[in-house]
């Protein structure tokens, strides 16, 4: 399982990081949201899927 | 045989909402659920010149989130932001530009400029403010033991944060909540005695914002008046003189009646539900976010919002036409059983919980994260220092199908 981030559609809105704040972030200075572990255990998935889900703009895929 | 009889619509009719059942939220849910399974896509036509002529309705929170999404089919920037002829963000109707006005590349930049003032993590700082405003606002209620709810607990923590977030100065915070609360509810005469009043408000805030706009051209600090009035790379002004006035006009209006009229019906939904009332005992020391987004949810703080169809389509067996407007109404999709367990029940353990009540595609309410926290803090602080609450009198309702806020909530508070 891979995240991967638009970040041409990231606008910040903070939705993963309220979801799965173990593997999003953003930080004072960021411009798009930071992956902080961008291929997490298979244990994972389901709070990972909910994130992408919530993500108002589709910015956050999920591969494999 | 048996027939069942549709329910009479009147979603939009002040005294749906001012009349309102408090043990169905103050929602008409049996006319929502009506809608959702047999008019998803309704009709609603108007005839009153303060109101749009008319609208598609969809009631559905599948569909909610579709038109919130796609807003390529469903434009923001067309012209109207709910049922009202004006409103002072509609740029297509005598108002500035503002976010929730705006779509494409520019929307993005406005966005961008502003959201960072509006992260979980930047959110996270103003913590030890609202824990001060909190204490102040419970020393209080304390001192009264018996008041209205929606004026000693709700009203203050939401203006004093929306101070702060924007940089509003101490010695021009009366004036300027007095302004914000003017058009809060344009419609009830109660709080606001004519419509005229309202649009002196919006024209005192929208002055008051060049002011402010000013004073943060000259001293920068960390808020969001000073992202608004910023230069970019270029040296060019991020925003426009009329994008200032109007993101100002959305953020007042946004931030305080809407996080009031939550916390408000919340705390009605906790002395109905005595279990849910004790579970929030036992965690009064860290309340889980499950408890916030649940109000959030029963609250529905505003019933809707529009968007402009961009073209000719068929939705639910309806043709829609480009230039129609689609009304989403968030109160009806935030009881819907396609989408939640038991919509009916409040839950505040609800851990599936898609509410509509913040948006769901890129106009989502940009305030979301202080609200929810706000609204922690206060109850952690109200919960930790009284040992009861209770009703002290009937709830009773503003007059308005927009905002849904609460304009009585009397009770009683022992101290802890």
């Amino acid at each position: 399982m891979k995240i991967t981030v638009d970040t041409n559609l990231c606008e910040v809105h903070g939705d993963c990081v309220v979801v799965a704040p173990d593997f999003f972030d953003i930080g004072e200075d960021d411009e798009v949201v930071q992956v902080l572990d961008a291929e997490p255990g298979e244990e994972h998935r389901a709070t990972v899927v909910q994130a992408a889900k919530m993500c108002p703009v589709a910015a956050i895929r999920i591969e494999g | 045989m048996t027939t069942t009889t549709a329910p009479e619509i009147k979603i939009f009719d002040y005294d749906t909402y001012a009349e309102g059942d408090p043990t169905t939220f103050g929602l008409p849910l049996e006319q929502y659920r009506h809608l959702r399974d047999e008019e998803p896509c309704y009709l609603q036509e108007f005839d009153d010149p303060m109101l749009i002529d008319r609208a598609w309705v969809v009631s559905r929170n599948e569909d909610i989130w579709e038109v919130d999404r796609n807003t390529e089919l469903y434009a923001a920037d067309r012209g109207y932001v709910n049922i009202w002829q004006v409103v002072p963000i509609d740029p297509k109707n005598g108002g500035m530009p503002a976010m929730l006005t705006t779509d494409g590349e520019r929307h993005r930049a406005q966005r961008q400029v502003l959201a960072k003032g509006f992260t979980p993590g930047f959110v996270r700082k103003l913590e030890g403010k609202f824990r001060q405003y909190a204490k102040d606002v419970v020393d209080d209620a304390l001192e009264k033991g018996t008041f209205n709810f929606v004026h000693t607990i709700a009203h203050n923590m939401p203006m004093e944060a929306l101070g702060d977030v924007l940089g509003v100065p101490q010695e021009d915070r009366a004036k300027f909540f007095g302004w914000v609360d003017k058009f809060a509810a344009p419609f009830d005469t109660r709080i606001t005695a004519s419509f005229d009043e309202v649009m002196e408000a919006i024209g005192n805030l929208m002055v008051y914002s060049e002011e402010l706009a000013e004073l943060k051209r000259a001293n920068p600090a960390d808020d969001v008046m000073s992202r608004l009035v910023a230069s970019g790379e270029g040296g060019d002004p991020l925003m426009s003189p009329e994008e200032i006035m109007g993101n100002v006009a959305l953020l007042a209006s946004g931030a305080a009646e809407s996080t009031r009229t939550a916390m408000s019906h919340g705390m009605h939904e906790l002395m109905r539900n005595p279990e849910a009332m004790a579970w929030v005992r036992e965690r009064k020391d860290n309340i889980p976010n499950t408890l916030i987004q649940e109000m959030v949810r029963i609250a529905s703080p505003f019933t809707h919002l529009v968007r402009t169809a961009t073209r000719d389509h068929e939705l639910h067996g309806k043709q829609v036409k480009e230039g129609d407007i689609v009304a989403m109404l968030f109160a009806a999709g935030n009881f819907d059983e396609r989408a939640f367990d038991r919509p009916e029940v409040f839950q505040p353990d609800r851990i599936e919980n898609p509410h509509v009540s913040f948006g769901r595609g890129p106009h989502k309410c940009l305030g979301q994260h202080v609200a929810s926290l706000e609204m922690k803090i206060l109850f952690e602080e109200l919960f930790q220092r009284t040992s009861s609450i209770e009703p002290a009198g009937p709830i009773s309702y503003v007059r308005d199908a927009y905002s849904r806020g609460v304009y009585e909530l009397p009770v009683t508070i022992t101290p802890a």
